[in-house]
C-alpha cells in the first residue's frame, strides 16, 4: 500500500489521541546492561556507591536509555514476527502493519529529571503533526510523534519527539 | 573515548567557550559483539543489526549500528564533557547514513551558541557530527543542550578564547 487517501485519513484520526502504556521497571541490571553494551565507563551508571556521592539514592540510567528500548515486553512469538524480524507492534499508531515503508527521520530528546535504577516508568505517545512532501519515489507522509515518559510519581523523566517518514 | 570519570573529563574540557570554540574529537571503535549486545539490552529484534546475510541482501556491507546506539554515542560525548559539573539538557540527532559494525566513528562538537543563566550557571549549544573513519563521510548530525559552570564561558571581550594562556577560566 503506497502512500494514499485511506492512509492519510487513518493517521488525521490518530491526530492528538494520547496512548498511554505501562513499561515496568527500570532495573539496576537493565541499566548496567545498557551502559556495558555501548561501552560506557562512568561510574554513574554501575556503581552504586558512586551514584550517591553524586547525590543519587541508586545508579542512573544512561541518559537516551528510555527512548532506546524497543520493547519493553517479552516480545512476540516467532510465528508473529516480521520477515525483518521485528514486531507488528512498531509504536507508531495509526501506521499499518504491511505495506508501507517505514524510515527514522531523526529524534529529538529532553531530559527532565534523571532516571535511577527501580524507577517505574510509563509512556505517552501522542501523533502531534503530519506534514506531506514529495520524494523521488512519490508522496511522502512526515509523521511527529511525542512521547513523554514518566515515572510513579507522574514526573516528567524524559520526553522525545520521533520524526517518522512513511513512503 | 576517553575514561568516563570525571577527573579525566576534566583534563580534555576547554575552559573559555565561546561561539566558534570546538570540542576535542572523540573515537568510538564499533564491532558486531557491540551492536549485538545493544540489540540484546534495547530487546530490538531488527536483523539488520546481527544477520549479516539478511544486511548484505538489502544492500549493505555489513550488520548496521543501531541509530539508538548512534543517539547514545552523541550522548555519550556530551556527558564525558560536560562532567559531574555539567548536565545534557537536551539531545537531538539524525541518522544521515549507515555506519557499519566495526566501524570507527568520529564525534566532534563545535559551540554554537552560549547563554549566561546565573552568576555561577550557563548554558551552552553543541552542533555535533559523527564521521565514518573509513571515508569520512558523515554519519549523523546533531544539536545538544548543556548546562555548564559560568566559569568555563570566556570573558566579555575576550574574543573567542582560543590560544589565550588562562583566558576565560574561573577567577578565584
Amino acid at each position: 500500500m503506497p502512500v494514499d487517501d485511506a492512509l492519510l485519513t487513518g493517521l488525521q484520526a490518530q491526530l492528538g489521541i494520547e496512548h498511554r502504556e505501562e513499561l515496568g521497571e527500570v532495573s539496576a541490571v537493565m541499566i548496567a546492561r545498557y551502559a556495558a553494551a555501548v561501552g560506557e565507563t562512568n561510574p554513574l551508571y554501575s556503581d552504586p556507591d558512586y551514584a550517591r556521592s553524586r547525590g543519587h539514592a541508586d545508579i542512573v540510567a544512561p541518559p537516551n536509555l528510555l527512548a532506546a528500548v524497543i520493547n519493553w515486553g517479552p516480545g512476540a512469538a516467532y510465528d508473529r514476527l516480521r520477515e525483518d524480524g521485528t514486531e507488528a507492534d512498531t509504536h507508531l499508531p495509526g501506521v499499518p502493519v504491511a505495506g508501507v515503508r517505514v524510515m527514522g527521520g531523526g529524534e529529538e530528546m529532553t531530559f527532565a529529571r534523571p532516571v535511577l535504577a527501580g524507577t517505574r516508568v510509563s509512556r505517552v505517545t501522542v501523533l502531534d503533526d503530519i506534514g506531506e512532501r514529495s520524494s523521488n519515489s512519490g508522496p511522502m507522509l512526515v509523521l511527529r510523534y511525542r512521547d513523554r515518559y514518566r515515572d510513579g510519581d507522574g514526573d516528567l523523566l524524559l520526553e522525545s519527539v520521533r520524526t517518522v517518514l512513511l513512503r | 573515548m576517553s575514561a568516563g570519570n570525571d577527573a579525566a573529563g576534566l583534563a580534555a574540557r576547554e575552559r573559555s567557550l565561546a561561539v566558534g570554540t570546538e570540542l576535542e574529537p572523540a573515537l568510538q571503535a564499533t564491532s558486531n559483539v557491540q551492536v549485538f549486545r545493544y540489540s540484546a539490552a534495547t530487546w530490538n529484534t531488527h536483523r539488520i543489526h546481527y544477520d549479516r546475510d539478511y544486511a548484505v541482501a538489502e544492500g549493505y556491507p555489513g550488520v548496521l549500528v543501531q541509530s539508538h546506539l548512534h543517539g547514545a554515542f552523541l550522548a555519550r560525548y556530551c556527558t564525558e564533557w560536560a562532567g559531574a559539573e555539567g548536565r545534557l539538557l537536551e539531545l537531538g540527532l539524525r541518522v544521515r547514513r549507515f555506519a557499519v559494525a566495526g566501524e570507527t566513528l568520529s564525534v566532534t562538537g563545535v559551540v554554537r551558541a552560549v547563554a549566561r543563566l546565573t552568576d555561577d550557571r550557563a548554558e551552552v549549544s553543541l552542533e555535533l557530527t559523527e564521521t565514518r573513519g573509513s571515508d569520512g563521510e558523515v554519519c549523523v548530525t546533531g544539536a545538544a543542550r548543556i548546562e555548564i559552570p559560568a566559569g568555563w564561558l570566556a570573558q566579555a571581550g575576550e574574543g573567542d578564547g582560543a590560544g589565550l594562556p588562562g583566558g576565560g577560566r574561573r577567577s578565584a
